[in-house]
């Protein structure tokens, strides 16, 4: 089953930053600021560094747990730590 | 043949024609040499679609343009290997028997193409080879190129309506240019084509000079059974078109406009009967596939018009069942070709088409055309009388039928549909009842989509970044969780900039926030700079846009 749910991976990834949807999410959640013009661009690689790191620490996990696939379990922890390490 | 042509400019017909005339055309490069170079020159200019059909048969082997011929001639031009021209061709065209099918006027314009499929100037190409009988009767031959030349790409299509209206005497009043001079050349190119066209127009009778009523008579019978869908059961597949069959609603209307439609017709017979003429030599002659192609094209058209049946339409059908056939075909043809049908109009040709269901079983392609049409009109007015749509149906439900039910069925979705073929109905019902049973589900599912997929859709692009940076496989589960995550360390972003932006007493969150934010998290250190990271992690693009850069002109970008 893990098999069969499992996401294949892409060799090649697209290096584009959302910029409209980082915008919009921003606005979402704190309409009452605004974001300059290469700010996004700065949430952009900020959220690239987290992703990273969230799943360089998934990754770990899974390893010590000597599993092929990465789980839900891996992740959450992962996400756990990175997440109090990302606090401002 | 000396006399250039009533335009005053010599056209390259007119050119060609003299130096068929002058010029042995069994030699072509000599000719050619001498004038063919210039006329060629004038030829190729000219569309060699045009001239194809009357340079061929005035050069004789002398080509320029129009390489149309080459099938037929291909055989024999082995003389002139190297020049395969319009001229050898034509003279082979000249020596072999000439098609019955390229010589017939009429139906140049729609049986031609269709067995010639292949040739680009299939008109001209069978004008060419109507003219080429033509040669024989030289003096009446020239003037014929001459006649037209005037026109460029529109003589094309005015050659075979003139011709049709010269064998039918109608006045040639499309041709723009010289048409003093072309009306008499016309009439003298009556004589010159009635001549040898007689013995094809025999084998065709239907494209023969024919009074145009006659003709009209014919598809309006046609189309009259085509709506007569209620006297056809058999014709269930056209009847499958309408969604509903309610004949009550179609009777009640068929019956309640019986005299309109009659006068309507008549001057719809009119004005359609020029068409009719190319549309009803061509539904009755031609293939199957013509009226096929001829339907699916009208098929549109019908439904248009049968909308309007349906309106008007009432009680006419019932009632006019010997007179309107010839009227009711012709509006309906007309109608077809112009959507926007008179009210009368429709009237008639509904009236008419009932009481027509009877008669034009004889014509099987002419019902069939008429059957798609029939049911698209036999909808709208709802085939008052069951035995119409039953005499419809039988004619119609062969090929024409699938395109134009489709189309009708569409269209006529909201049309009743008449009582009498309740069997029909049923079972025209049926495919078209799940086809509007799929529509409604459909919307409903647009709802929520909008709200929810934007937003996926741009984490998506992280969660892909997520797995590539993982270099393991994953869980569909883990993804999810990985995109609730994000959602969390969005919010975190936000709350922390609008604190920063705050703390530094502004409303715009600026880099410096963003570079203090990344240095609390420890991504920046004295180390590692934020440009550093830009570098590493942000293509190139980005860089220039973060990371201020001298240019030349002692500028830099971006500003600090």
């Amino acid at each position: 089953m893990a098999l069969s749910t499992t996401v294949s991976q892409k060799k090649q990834i697209k290096r584009k930053a959302p910029r409209g949807f980082l915008k919009r999410v921003f606005k979402r959640q704190k309409p009452q600021l605004r974001l300059e013009k290469s700010g996004d661009l700065l949430v952009h690689l900020n959220c690239l560094l987290f992703v990273h790191r969230l799943a360089e620490e998934s990754r770990t996990n899974a390893c010590e747990s000597k599993c092929r696939v990465i789980n839900k379990e891996h992740v959450l922890a992962a996400a756990k730590v990175i997440l109090k390490k990302s606090r401002g | 043949m000396a006399d250039d042509n009533p335009d005053g400019d010599p056209t390259p017909r007119t050119l060609l024609r003299r130096v068929l005339d002058t010029a042995d055309p069994r030699t072509p490069r000599r000719p050619r040499s001498a004038r063919a170079g210039s006329q060629r020159a004038l030829l190729e200019r000219a569309s060699s679609r045009r001239l194809s059909g009357q340079t061929k048969m005035i050069a004789k082997g002398r080509s320029h343009g129009a390489r149309s011929i080459g099938r037929s001639a291909h055989v024999q031009a082995r003389g002139h290997l190297e020049e395969q021209t319009p001229r050898t061709l034509l003279k082979n065209i000249l020596l072999t028997a000439p098609e019955s099918s390229i010589l017939i006027p009429e139906s140049v314009v729609k049986p031609v193409p269709a067995p010639q499929v292949v040739q680009p100037s299939r008109r001209e190409s069978s004008r060419g080879s109507l003219e080429l009988q033509l040669p024989e009767l030289e003096p009446s031959t020239t003037l014929a190129p001459g006649l037209l030349a005037p026109g460029r790409r529109k003589q094309r299509l005015r050659l075979s309506m003139f011709q049709q209206g010269v064998d039918q005497g109608l006045p040639l009043s499309r041709e723009p240019q010289g048409n003093a001079d072309a009306s008499s050349l016309t009439s003298s190119l009556n004589l010159t084509f009635a001549t040898p066209l007689q013995p094809q127009s025999v084998q065709r009778p239907g494209l023969a000079r024919r009074p145009p009523a006659r003709r009209a008579v014919d598809v309006g019978a046609f189309l009259r059974d085509l709506r007569d869908t209620s006297l056809a059961p058999p014709n269930i597949v056209l009847e499958d078109t309408q969604p509903f069959s309610q004949p009550t609603v179609g009777s009640p209307v068929y019956h309640s406009l019986p005299c309109t439609p009659h006068t309507g017709a008549e001057d719809a017979e009119q004005a359609a009967g020029r068409r009719t003429q190319s549309s009803g030599p061509g539904l009755q002659n031609n293939s199957p596939g013509k009226p096929v192609q001829f339907l699916a094209g009208e098929a549109e058209e019908v439904d248009a018009f049968a909308l309007g049946f349906l309106s008007t339409s009432s009680g006419v059908s019932g009632e006019d069942e010997v007179e309107p056939l010839p009227d009711g075909v012709e509006e309906a043809e007309k109608k077809m070709e112009e959507e926007g049908v008179s009210v009368s109009e429709m009237e008639a040709t509904g009236a008419q088409g009932p009481s027509r269901a009877e008669e034009p079983k004889g014509h099987t392609q002419v019902t069939e055309a008429e059957g798609s049409q029939g049911t698209a009109e036999a909808e709208g007015p709802g085939a008052s009388s069951g035995d119409e749509d039953a005499s419809s149906k039988a004619a119609s439900p062969k090929s024409a039928s699938s395109t134009p039910e489709s189309l009708q069925a569409r269209q006529h979705h909201q049309f009743p549909e008449p009582a009498p073929p309740p069997g029909a109905a049923v079972l025209s019902s049926e495919p078209a009842e799940p086809l509007l049973v799929r529509r409604p589900p459909r919307p409903r599912t647009t709802g929520p989509r909008p709200r929810q997929d934007p937003h996926k859709a741009g984490l998506s692009h992280y969660v892909k970044l997520f797995s590539f940076f993982a270099k393991m496989p994953m869980e569909r589960k883990a993804l999810e969780m990985v995109e609730k995550c994000l959602d969390k360390y969005f919010q975190h972003l936000c709350d922390d900039l609008e604190v920063f932006a705050a703390h530094a007493g502004r409303k715009t969150v600026k880099p410096e926030d963003l570079e203090l934010l990344m240095r609390r998290q420890g991504l920046v250190t004295d180390q590692v700079s934020l440009h550093v990271l830009v570098e590493r992690h942000l293509p190139l693009e980005y860089r220039q846009l973060l990371i201020p850069c001298a240019y030349s002109g002692n500028s830099v970008f971006p500003a600090q």
